[in-house]
């Protein structure tokens, strides 16, 4: 129970199109996020699948029956707002109580269910309360309260945290992963944090523009980014990207003018390519040593465990670097920079990944 | 804190700042502008058919002094006379012209007269409580009440469920002419009920509603004030808490009478207030449509104290006083909820 199926689904409003065919499977108990920059159409994509919205075209299959056509509340799934949407003048029960009462089941099973997720969640001791006398994060927990205990198929969650701060964030982060392998529900969240995208997906959607730019696990967006987007938007600080042209046998010549030899990278012979690098595979290294890339410091954060460096390259371009500890570094000192060839990521003319790298 | 400390509060506490006195001054010229007239409608429901003709007129209601005097069957209102002889006071047993012929209540044989520029009424602060008694007694007023109290309430009952719903149609789908209906609906505010009176009779009277309540109520429970006031305020209910209940399996109708009519409490309670006022207070239209007295309300059976040719303002200002007492009961009981806002507490 709980595979959902998207086929070719667009949507338009008017000349707009927000979303330009998707095609995606989410397995069974499974936590897929949703992550893009905002204006993506991840939220208008939830939406969808939870019935709120319906798309200009494509199918959406729940276990497999087309719910493309059904309304929200027959879909079988639960959603958690935004904002919580918890209706004001109820209480905490009433909230959870709504739903199942609205579908006619006997009081004494809502009682138990309630019971249930308010153990769950820990919320017993405000089931009598009303939502404007909570806290923000117990709010969250009521909502995710209501969502459990109608026991749908899936989970759809519309950036629960984002109203948190940053400490509740990650406990409650932590908090949902753990729910999400208790219920082995099955989970969609969406997101623009792309830190809650990598520690709590069992597989990451990168949505960019009305469509997928690439749907893996986390690590593999991190360590094989499909294209130049996933490169920038997974990882933090951003990728190092950087112009150059192949000239074949190996070697290549950055925007700079300098030449640089790569061994074991498939270079294409000639043409542009854009290279990538993460700011912590870049290590310091003496000046003058071969194949490094020489730059200039203009900015140090320091954040005790490790410093992001800021330095200009000498075409002007920009480089950043996570070096380990508190080097001593000033503004305006050179530095030069070295890497494993194997860190390196080759992106063709498209913006697609170069193969075999 | 008490009393005195409050109503002579001053801004930073110590000295007389200039908005100190504007401020003063504005809210007691606006005391006296609102409370006045309705202190001198209480002041003078308790006078006399005589004092109420009298100028110039005096604040306080009075009564004159009688005195049962020997050889006369009626008690004869006392007078202070001054002149040559000295200060005393006599009872008028009849007057002519400027000429009153007036007896001394100890030795009631003897009739003087006496010029009225010479005598002052004695009198003290007295209430006339007869204003309210008698129409009690001979006046219907428990049946008018009872019209009234029926006509408001029912009026007031179908134009918060009739409004609420259109205002709920209004704001929270999305359909064509949408904007246009809401127009429209405004656009009916320009009419003045004088435009639309006959066309309104002859509606009213082809549907035999004439001399019925209904057909008071009826006309008026549909308010372009109410819809937009109501649409206003269910903007601001957010669209996640539908969608919310949407997902918890409510019908459009639980939608509406449970999530998003609790929400709209406070308008509701200003329409209500809005709407008892003006209901109880309708004079026009009951008087057009109801033309027997069993059916009459409040204000129509008090309009019979203003005949062609004698108005009996005692009666009248003392029932409009005791009319007035209901809605003053309702806005102090429902303007509490006006300032709870109880929306959107349970947002973020």
């Amino acid at each position: 129970m709980g595979q959902i199926t998207l086929n070719g689904i667009t949507k338009s409003y008017g000349a707009v199109a927000v979303l330009k065919g998707i095609d995606l499977t989410v397995g069974e108990g499974e936590l897929v996020v949703f992550v893009g920059p905002s204006g993506c159409g991840k939220s208008t994509l939830l939406r969808m699948i939870a019935g709120l919205d319906q798309p200009t075209a494509g199918r959406i299959v729940i276990d497999g029956k087309d719910v493309t056509a059904q309304s929200a509340a027959d879909r079988g799934l639960a959603m958690v707002f935004q904002s919580y949407a918890l209706y004001p003048h109820m209480t905490v029960r009433q909230n959870m109580a709504f739903g199942l009462q609205n579908t006619r089941m006997p009081r004494a099973e809502i009682d138990a269910r309630i019971a249930d997720a308010a153990r769950l969640l820990e919320i017993e001791p405000l089931l009598a309360r009303r939502p404007g006398q909570l806290s923000g994060g117990q709010r969250q927990r009521v909502a995710i309260g209501r969502a459990i205990v109608r026991r749908p198929t899936a989970f759809l969650l519309d950036e629960p945290l984002s109203n948190l701060d940053a400490e509740l964030r990650v406990s409650m982060r932590a908090e949902l992963s753990a729910l999400h392998d208790r219920l082995g529900a099955t989970m969609i969240h969406v997101t623009h944090d792309q830190v809650e995208a990598m520690t709590m997906a069992d597989r990451i959607v990168v949505l960019r523009a009305g469509r997928v730019e690439q749907v893996d696990t986390p690590l593999n967006l991190y360590n094989r980014p499909a294209n130049l987007f996933v490169a920038g938007f997974i990882g933090a600080p951003g990728m190092n990207l950087w112009g150059a042209t192949s000239l074949g046998q190996g070697r290549l010549r950055l925007e700079s003018g300098r030449e640089m030899a790569l061994t074991g990278v498939p270079l294409p012979d000639g043409g542009p390519v854009t290279i990538g690098l993460r700011p912590q595979h870049l290590r310091q290294v003496d000046p003058g040593a071969p194949d490094s890339i020489p730059a200039n410091v203009t900015l140090i954060e320091a954040l005790g465990a490790e410093s992001v460096v800021h330095a200009t390259l000498d075409d002007g371009g920009r480089l950043l670097a996570v070096l380990p500890g508190q080097p001593r570094l000033q503004k305006g000192d050179p530095i030069a920079f070295g890497f494993d060839p194997a860190d390196l990521h080759l992106f063709g003319p498209d913006g697609t990944r170069l193969t075999g790298v | 804190m008490s009393a005195v400390t409050f109503i002579t509060r001053r801004r930073g506490g110590r000295g007389w700042h200039w908005t100190d006195v504007v401020t003063f001054a504005w809210l007691g010229a606006g005391l006296i502008v609102i409370f006045g007239p309705a202190l001198w409608l209480i002041l003078s429901s308790f006078k006399s058919p005589a004092q109420l003709s009298e100028f110039p007129p005096s604040a306080l209601p009075y009564e004159t002094r009688t005195a049962v005097v020997e050889g006369y069957d009626n008690p004869l209102p006392l007078f202070i006379v001054t002149d040559e002889a000295g200060t005393r006071i006599l009872a008028e047993v009849r007057r002519v012209g400027t000429v009153a012929q007036m007896v001394d209540p100890i030795n009631p044989a003897e009739v003087q007269r006496i010029n009225i520029a010479d005598r002052v009424p004695d009198r003290s602060v007295g209430f006339a409580v007869s204003n309210y008694a008698e129409p009690f007694l001979d006046f219907d007023f428990m049946l008018y009440l009872r019209n009234s109290v029926f006509v408001t309430v029912m009026a007031t009952i179908i134009t918060l469920l009739t409004n609420s719903m259109a205002a709920f149609a209004l704001s929270k789908y999305q359909f064509r002419g949408r904007n246009g209906v809401m127009l429209l609906v405004l656009a009916t505010l320009m009419i003045p009920l004088s435009v639309i009176l006959v066309p309104l009779y002859s509606i009213i009277s082809s549907v035999g509603l004439l001399n019925s309540l209904w057909g008071v109520i009826l006309p008026t429970v549909a308010t372009p004030t109410g819809v937009f006031l109501l649409r206003q305020y269910m903007l601001t209910i957010p669209d996640e808490l539908l969608e919310a209940a949407r997902m918890d399996h409510a019908s459009e109708w639980q939608i509406y009478w449970r999530i998003v009519l609790p929400l709209t409490a406070p308008a509701l309670a200003v329409l209500g207030i809005f709407s008892v006022v003006w209901r109880w207070n309708d004079f026009l239209w009951p008087l057009i449509v109801l033309s027997r007295k069993e059916v009459y309300t409040l204000q129509v059976g008090l309009n019979q104290y203003a005949g062609e040719l004698n108005v009996q303002w005692h009666y009248i200002l003392a029932m409009t006083v005791v009319t007035m007492i209901p809605v003053v009961i309702v806005f102090v009981f429902l303007q509490r909820f006006i300032t709870t806002g109880i929306a959107g507490t349970g947002l973020k």
